[in-house]
């Protein structure tokens, strides 16, 4: 889960010694798309495997030297959700009428254009930009600011897949490096913190604080971000330990598979 | 003699065409009644308790557990005792059946597109489907394979496989204390949810 907030700047300049440090993602040989390679025979309603029936289903795997480390780090941060989050996302649920709130999350991603124009252009998908550019000028214009988002109802501009920096580095063919679980954000690898980092500098909610520089606005804007994401990354947080047999491999597995298919898109 | 040839292979390809076909639609057929059997239930339920004891024989019928679970557990599944198979199977079939019930909120109206399906294999058929719920979209793929009938094998959800999900869990359980430590822990989420 990633949240961001005005911390991040702290978090990276503290995390940039691991980044050079990186290797490569360690994937088992088999562990690459789960496929059908051996047969099951179906007898008295349970079925028999076959030779490498067994195996396709490998883990998407990654390097974790700091599992200990990691493993504490992940449970301090399930007691600041449960404890703190959750509380403030359902009053924010509770309080805050649900088009507002949807209205309030399409403006921010609107403002996120940026991102994802310029990671478009970086993975080469110069089409996937100039869509990135058609739509943030129809939700600006006709969306009221980006409020609404009538783009996706045209469908040359609609479901364009989301890109960030973390993603280019996969299309650029860099692996994961080791796995991290940061402090109030959740898991990610150093890629991606790096990524982040990229994400962070391209997004013009970061960009108030250099402009700004008010106190206020500094805290406010950045906060409203956070808010207006609470509930979806907590719920993808939910999803991934609820009825989970080791919640902390389970929100590892789901990152990197996550992560890796978004690679692909 | 060419010209015949020709023609056999021909219809060779047409056949196997058709009979891709139809695996294809048999498979998203039966996927779409399971899916609609689930959502009758869903809405009908009036507690969490009354809709897990509803869902799961129909659960059952659709989804092949015991090849989800022997693919959850990985190579460790063959130093299982038939009695211990048996246990894992029902154990994890439980624990599905609860992560599954737990995402559905009666009368919530999920809107399903199904996209083109895929045969990766013969007897497997991948179904992609945008799924849109409670104002959310999500990328979901059924993974079916025939036995007797078609059966759901695996769900990926946005790219993530809930069973090699698991198989990360469970493979490592193994590792660290063999069959046991996988009936173990397996008793140990089933009876206290995280």
């Amino acid at each position: 889960m990633r949240i961001h907030s005005n911390i991040l700047p702290l978090l990276l300049i503290s995390l940039v010694p691991l980044v050079t440090s990186c290797s490569s993602a360690r994937k088992s040989p088999d562990a690459v798309e789960p496929a059908v390679t051996g047969k099951s025979v179906q007898t008295d309603g349970k079925s028999v495997q076959t030779e490498d029936d067994l195996d396709e289903y490998a883990a998407a795997e990654v390097s974790d030297p700091l599992e200990p480390l990691n493993r504490a780090t992940f449970t301090l941060n399930h007691g600041i959700y449960t404890i703190l989050l959750k509380p403030i996302s359902k009053v924010y649920e509770t309080i805050i009428p649900k088009f507002v709130r949807t209205g309030v999350h399409n403006a921010y991603e609107n403002v996120k254009f940026p991102v994802r124009f310029v990671n478009h252009t970086l993975q080469g998908n110069f089409k996937r930009s100039g869509q990135e550019t058609g739509k943030f000028i129809v939700n600006s214009v006709a969306g009221v600011g980006g409020l609404m988002q009538p783009a996706e109802k045209i469908p040359a501009l609609a479901n364009v897949p989301a890109a960030d920096t973390g993603q280019t580095f996969a299309k650029w063919g860099i692996g994961h490096g080791p796995y991290i679980v940061l402090p109030l954000l959740g898991p990610t690898t150093t890629r991606d913190v790096v990524g982040l980092a990229g994400d962070y500098a391209l997004n013009p909610v970061s960009w108030v604080t250099i402009i700004y520089g008010e106190y206020v606005w500094t805290i406010a804007i950045p906060a409203a971000n956070t808010m207006r994401s609470l509930p979806n990354q907590l719920a993808q947080y939910d999803a991934a330990v609820e009825n989970a047999v080791d919640p902390y491999l389970s929100t590892r597995t789901a990152y990197i598979q996550y992560r890796d298919e978004i690679a692909k898109k | 003699m060419r010209n015949l040839r020709l023609l056999l292979l021909l219809i060779s390809i047409a056949c196997l065409h058709g009979t891709l076909l139809a695996s294809v639609n048999d498979a998203e057929k039966r996927l779409r009644s399971a899916i609609d059997e689930v959502l009758v239930i869903a809405n009908s339920a009036s507690s969490g308790d009354g809709l897990i004891k509803n869902l799961r024989p129909v659960l059952k019928r659709y989804l092949s557990f015991d090849a989800m679970t022997r693919r959850a557990i990985g190579p460790g599944w063959r130093q299982f005792s038939d009695e211990q198979q048996d246990k894992a199977i029902e154990l994890f079939t439980t624990l599905i059946i609860r992560t599954y019930s737990n995402k559905l909120t009666p009368g919530a109206q999920p809107h399903i597109k199904f996209k083109p399906a895929a045969e990766p294999a013969t007897g497997r058929v991948d179904i992609p489907t945008m799924l849109t719920y409670e104002g959310s979209d999500y990328e979901v793929t059924y993974r079916m394979e025939r036995s007797e009938d078609w059966r759901i094998t695996d769900v990926v959800i946005e790219g993530v496989s809930l069973v090699a999900n698991y198989r990360a869990q469970l493979d490592a359980q193994f590792k660290k204390g063999g069959s046991e430590a996988v009936i173990n822990s397996l008793t140990q989420s089933v009876d206290h949810p995280k």
